[in-house]
């Protein structure tokens, strides 16, 4: 039986000399076919983990595993394809030779070239030199040589990095493409938005270390209702006897209820029976974001 | 490694460095004939006179010899230290070692890349040597006999070896100081300055009781080897085999080094 896991490591840890801890001690684990958000703050140890994951920076110590392989050998570095902090190609080659220059590289046919170049849109701009590209032309060159050796595993390291709002929706949308079927995408990025609207299943960093792993749907916790009414006394009693004291939490006159908001019809139904004044009624869904810092310990907006 | 042979040869067949790079080589020997010719057909302009003789096509590979050092062990250096440090500022030594290839035979394919371009710089400045000459005899009425064959061969093969030995340095500095402005300026203050200073300091120590530690300097076999081709004028110690085997172990000793660094370092 194949293996369900295309990236695993354990106690990954990596410690520049004898102070900076810049990742420390990470159990991670992607699955085939998700696609996988590492999400962290600026400098919490996204890159530093990606660059061990493929072999550009050794460990100070524990394992990783990656599509079968030990990070940076030649036989799994066949099975992956990556961009990591950003596209790095020769300035003075236009962007179709730049591909080919990693095709030769990667013993890829080259005919696979003008096939990437097609699905990142770029086939009409691959004759300019890549040094006159602009930031979002040059990431989608950096995504199609990711993507040539048409691989089991794309990493890509915050590929919206520095792109203008539309940019960045098609390139979350390029993201989404390249992830549908068997392929396995692991995505860096600080921007959650972003994260929240591409990934199956995310992994929390900060300080190096890996504080929270799970689906997106797990991590945001469970659904809920907000209901605000009067008199809130007798509202309060009410929603209680209906979902249990567990269930039920005030908070600045709003009463919170740990349920699914498909009983919002029957909440209005019961408070208006009982001649009690609904005046706000919606669901409540905590978004990443708010997940995200009190994971991190960072406070929105500081 | 033939496709990493394939893929640098790729990238570097029209890098304007050595496209660039061909041209100086090229000017460095017009330069350096016209210069030469000059001071023949102009008696006086010149510290010591230069006979019109020298010019002709039988001695063009003693004339290519001098143009090719120092100024193409120069040139060399600043290519090396651009193939080799210009990846590190683009950022494309990760995109080069994330393709699947070893880093040890990415490494020898670079350097069998650049040895090859060194190559070409060689035949570039035989080349225009070889014509110059023939220009110098033809307006002369002089007869053209070239040199022998083995003649040519071995100048080749010593021009190719001083600018492969020098280009090893810029490459070794380049992957050393992982960047190409600080390594070829190095470079070449090290050629230009620091080797002369220090040689004469080593030769000038105890009666020259340590010379053999100058006598293995890069720049002190290069001089000996050029010195000795052709019936120049010697003024080295230093055997024209002694030259070949130090420079060749220059050109070894950098790429172990060069590549073991490129192999045990983050690239980060």
């Amino acid at each position: 039986m194949e293996n369900t896991t295309i990236v695993e490591t354990h106690s990954l840890t990596k410690r520049y000399g004898s102070g900076v801890l810049a990742v420390n001690s990470v159990d991670m684990s992607v699955r085939r076919g998700e696609v996988y958000g590492f999400l962290g703050p600026n400098g919490a140890g996204k890159t530093t983990t990606l660059r061990m994951l493929v072999g550009l920076i050794r460990p100070t110590s524990g394992t990783a595993t990656v599509a079968g392989h030990t990070p940076g050998s030649p036989a799994g570095l066949a099975r992956i394809g990556s961009l990591i902090e950003g596209p790095g190609f020769y300035p003075y080659l236009s962007g179709r030779e730049n591909l080919k220059v990693v095709a030769d590289l990667a013993s890829v046919n080259r005919k696979r070239v003008d096939e990437v170049l097609d699905m990142v849109d770029m086939t009409s701009r691959a004759g300019r030199k890549f040094g006159t590209y602009s930031t979002g032309m040059k990431m989608r060159l950096g995504v199609a040589a990711a993507i040539l050796k048409d691989p089991e595993l794309l990493i890509l390291d915050e590929p919206t990095n520095g792109l203008d709002p539309q940019g960045m929706a098609e390139m979350r949308k390029l993201i989404r493409d390249i992830g549908q079927g068997d392929r396995t995408v692991l995505l860096s990025s600080h921007l959650l938005g972003e994260v929240e609207q591409i990934c199956d299943r995310v992994g929390v960093i900060s300080n190096g270390t890996l504080v929270k792993q799970s689906t997106v749907e797990d991590l945001i916790g469970q659904k809920g209702v907000v209901v605000k009414a009067e008199p809130a006394d007798r509202a309060g009693e009410m929603l209680t006897r209906m979902f249990g004291p567990a269930a039920v939490s005030r908070e600045d006159g709003f009463f919170h209820l740990k349920t699914d908001p498909s009983a919002s019809l029957e909440i209005n139904r019961q408070l208006m029976g009982a001649g009690i004044a609904v005046s706000e009624l919606r669901p409540f869904e905590r978004s990443l974001e708010e997940v995200f810092f009190q994971l991190t310990g960072d406070k929105q907006g500081s | 490694m033939i496709a990493t042979i394939k893929s640098e040869w790729r990238k570097n067949r029209f890098r304007p460095a050595f496209l660039i790079g061909s041209g100086l080589t090229a000017a460095i020997t017009l330069l350096f004939y016209s210069v030469s010719w000059y001071q023949a057909t102009h008696p006086g302009s010149a510290e010591s006179a230069v006979s019109i003789l020298t010019l002709y096509p039988s001695n063009f590979v003693s004339n290519a010899m001098g143009a090719g050092f120092p100024l193409g062990a120069a040139l060399a250096i600043v290519l090396g230290a651009l193939l080799a440090g210009s990846d590190y500022s683009w950022g494309t030594l990760k995109t080069v070692l994330t393709q699947g290839p070893g880093r040890l035979t990415t490494w020898t394919g670079r350097v069998i890349v650049f040895m090859a371009w060194m190559a070409i710089l060689a035949l570039v400045m035989f080349a225009v040597g070889a014509g110059y000459s023939v220009t110098i005899a033809a307006t002369q009425n002089h007869a053209i006999v070239w040199p022998a064959a083995t003649v040519i061969v071995k100048g080749l093969g010593t021009i190719w070896l001083l600018l492969a030995a020098f280009g090893s340095v810029g490459l070794a500095l380049g992957v050393l100081i992982k960047q190409s402005a600080a390594a070829l300026g190095v470079g070449l203050v090290y050629l230009l300055a620091v080797e002369i200073i220090a040689v004469r300091f080593i030769d000038g120590l105890n009666n020259g009781a340590y010379k053999w530690i100058g006598d293995l300097f890069i720049g002190q076999n290069a001089t000996a080897l050029t010195q000795n081709f052709a019936g120049r004028t010697v003024t080295s110690s230093i055997s024209a085999e002694q030259a070949v085997l130090v420079l060749a172990a220059y050109i070894v000793g950098l790429f172990i080094v060069a590549g073991g660094l490129q192999r045990v370092r983050d690239v980060t």
